[in-house]
């Protein structure tokens, strides 16, 4: 990558060049029949390779659906979710996830916990020969020599920190990220996404993350996607070409400002049933 | 400072010396072991003078403390040179013990059975409470019939006095189990049996050991029970008889051994309890005050 003479680094998306797609997402409808309720409308999306995704929307929008549906957790009434040009029927290696809790097993440790997935899917042979792995994916994440510590001896942050090395321990191709960080306190929140945006570059980490934080959204996002709900669509896509990476100074600044404004308004407009689609 | 701050302390509070001495009400500037020595004295005392006031026709019917610690000594020798109360105890011993065992593994299986199929919390758990409802020591003849007067009667009525809390508590750890979790357990693709092996089991192990822990108790209540009314050489037959010809003294004696062994039993299950759960919240804070 280069860095400008200015020392910005410019890697907006206009400078960048197209990246294949490593998600497509058509038509895609989720009625809970039960409920007879229209959860997602002809819902549809592309996601570029290594590029960070986020989707707001006011609460029963329905983008956790969205999100359980193309981690393959709960099927689609009609449409199709392409990861990598295959279609997601259930939940696959190459689909990494993560919640709002850390959800670590309290009597693991933190290295046991992030070869879980491995040995859920190879066996405890398999996962120990990945030992290696995770261990640098701690350090990766700032948790160098925590490795045989128990989750109830960490802060809410470094748990968080944890699932996200268990979430990308088998290299998936696309990180779905549920509030990751709701349950954390502003400072920390913010510090921990100054954390995401870095480890998502160094992975070069193809990123699709929903989140109730208009700021939050704008800081991390190439794209915000901002859904109406009932049914749930995607109304406005805003695309944020503010330079890479990003601190937290940024936040102040009057480009900034002016993307929260239009996710804000965006957001304005589809509660009150207007719609920008 | 203000009033609402003065209240009674959470233990993790309680350790500051000065913050103590603020605090209002006495009782918490003694310390604990005092306050317990003290009550125990007080009501020994109580039960002496209510043995010593008894009119003289019914002495018999209550024996004092010092007459019950006599017996006591008495009992205790008996046991150490392996005489008929040793006996007794050995007996008794092992009907709790396999009692507890057999209400442990079909508390368990049930439980899990309950707690982890459709048919089993649909079908069977209402059967189960049922059950649960009956006075269960009714059964009792019904066991010393099927079963004869020996230990394996008592055996019987010790498991079905004392499994049924294992099984509530197990399929109620079960149920519990956070659900975002399980479905990151879904997203690992995980077979039922590896989410219940390494996910649903550990973490109903808090609830599991409730269950075990009531077991414990109830298993010995279902032991004495079982001998009260099948006969047989144990402790509850031996106490039976001593109450039979108004020895009251070695009644108390015998009932402290049995204390004795159910709170050894109780013990046991709390010790594995340590052992296992010290990931759990309400052990943390020991974990932390060591490392």
């Amino acid at each position: 990558m280069t860095t400008p003479a200015n020392g910005i680094d410019r890697t907006g998306l206009e400078s960048r060049p197209v990246e294949h797609e490593v998600v497509r997402i058509t038509k895609l409808n989720k009625t809970f029949h039960k409920r007879g309720l229209k959860a997602l409308d002809d819902v549809d999306m592309t996601l570029r390779h290594s590029t960070f995704t986020s989707v707001i929307g006011p609460s029963g929008c329905g983008k956790s659906t969205l999100l359980k549906i193309m981690a393959g957790l709960i099927p689609a009434t009609s449409g199709e979710i392409l990861l990598n040009g295959k279609a997601v029927t259930g939940p696959r290696q190459d689909i990494g996830i993560m919640f709002q809790q850390p959800t670590l097993l309290p009597w693991r440790t933190s290295i046991e916990n992030v070869l879980l997935p491995i040995e859920i899917r190879s066996g405890a042979a398999a996962a120990q020969a990945k030992k290696d792995d995770a261990l640098r994916l701690l350090e990766l994440v700032g948790l160098e020599g925590f490795d045989h510590v128990h989750p109830h001896e960490l802060s809410g942050g470094m748990a968080q920190r944890v699932a996200i090395c268990r979430m990308l321990v088998t290299g998936p191709a696309i990180l779905l990220l549920d509030e990751p960080f709701g349950a954390l306190d502003e400072l920390t929140r913010e510090y921990m996404n100054v954390e995401l945006q870095r480890i998502c570059r160094e992975r070069d980490a193809t990123s699709f993350m929903v989140t109730h934080a208009i700021p939050e959204a704008v800081f991390l996002a190439d794209q915000v996607f901002v859904m109406s709900a009932r049914p749930g669509r995607i109304a406005t896509i805003v695309d944020v070409d503010l330079p890479r990476p990003r601190n937290l100074d940024m936040m102040t600044t009057p480009e900034f400002g002016a993307l929260v404004r239009r996710v804000r308004h965006s957001l304005d407009m589809g509660i009150d049933g207007g719609g920008l689609a | 400072m203000t009033q609402t701050t003065q209240g009674p302390r959470g233990p993790a509070e309680m350790s500051d010396a000065e913050e103590l001495w603020y605090s209002g009400k006495w009782i918490d500037r003694v310390p604990q072991w005092v306050s317990i020595t003290v009550l125990g004295l007080a009501m020994l005392g109580l039960w002496w003078l209510i043995a010593e006031l008894m009119p003289t026709n019914l002495k018999i019917l209550l024996a004092g403390p010092a007459d019950t610690f006599e017996e006591l000594w008495d009992t205790t020798k008996n046991i150490v040179s392996g005489g008929h109360i040793a006996e007794g105890l050995w007996i008794t011993t092992q009907e709790v013990l396999l009692g507890f065992l057999a209400a442990a593994i079909l508390g368990f299986v049930l439980g899990v059975v309950v707690g982890e199929t459709r048919l089993g919390k649909r079908a069977v758990m209402p059967y189960l409470v049922a059950l649960n409802a009956l006075p269960k020591v009714a059964f009792a003849p019904v066991f010393v019939a099927w079963f004869g007067f020996g230990v394996n009667s008592k055996i019987v009525m010790a498991l079905f006095i004392a499994f049924f809390p294992v099984i509530v508590d197990t399929a109620a750890g079960l149920y519990s189990v956070d659900a975002d979790t399980v479905m990151l357990f879904q997203s690992m693709e995980s077979s039922r049996w590896q989410t219940l092996r390494k996910l649903k089991l550990p973490s109903a192990l808090p609830f599991i050991f409730a269950g075990l822990k009531t077991a414990a108790v109830f298993s010995v209540v279902g032991a004495v029970v079982g001998e009260y009314l099948g006969g047989g050489h144990g402790l509850g037959e031996l106490i039976r008889l001593s109450a039979q010809t108004l020895r009251i003294d070695r009644v108390f004696a015998l009932i402290v051994y049995l204390g004795i062994l159910g709170l050894l039993l109780f013990g046991l299950v709390a010790w594995a309890e340590k052992k296992l759960l010290f990931w759990h919240k309400s052990e943390i804070f020991e974990i932390q005050g060591t490392g």
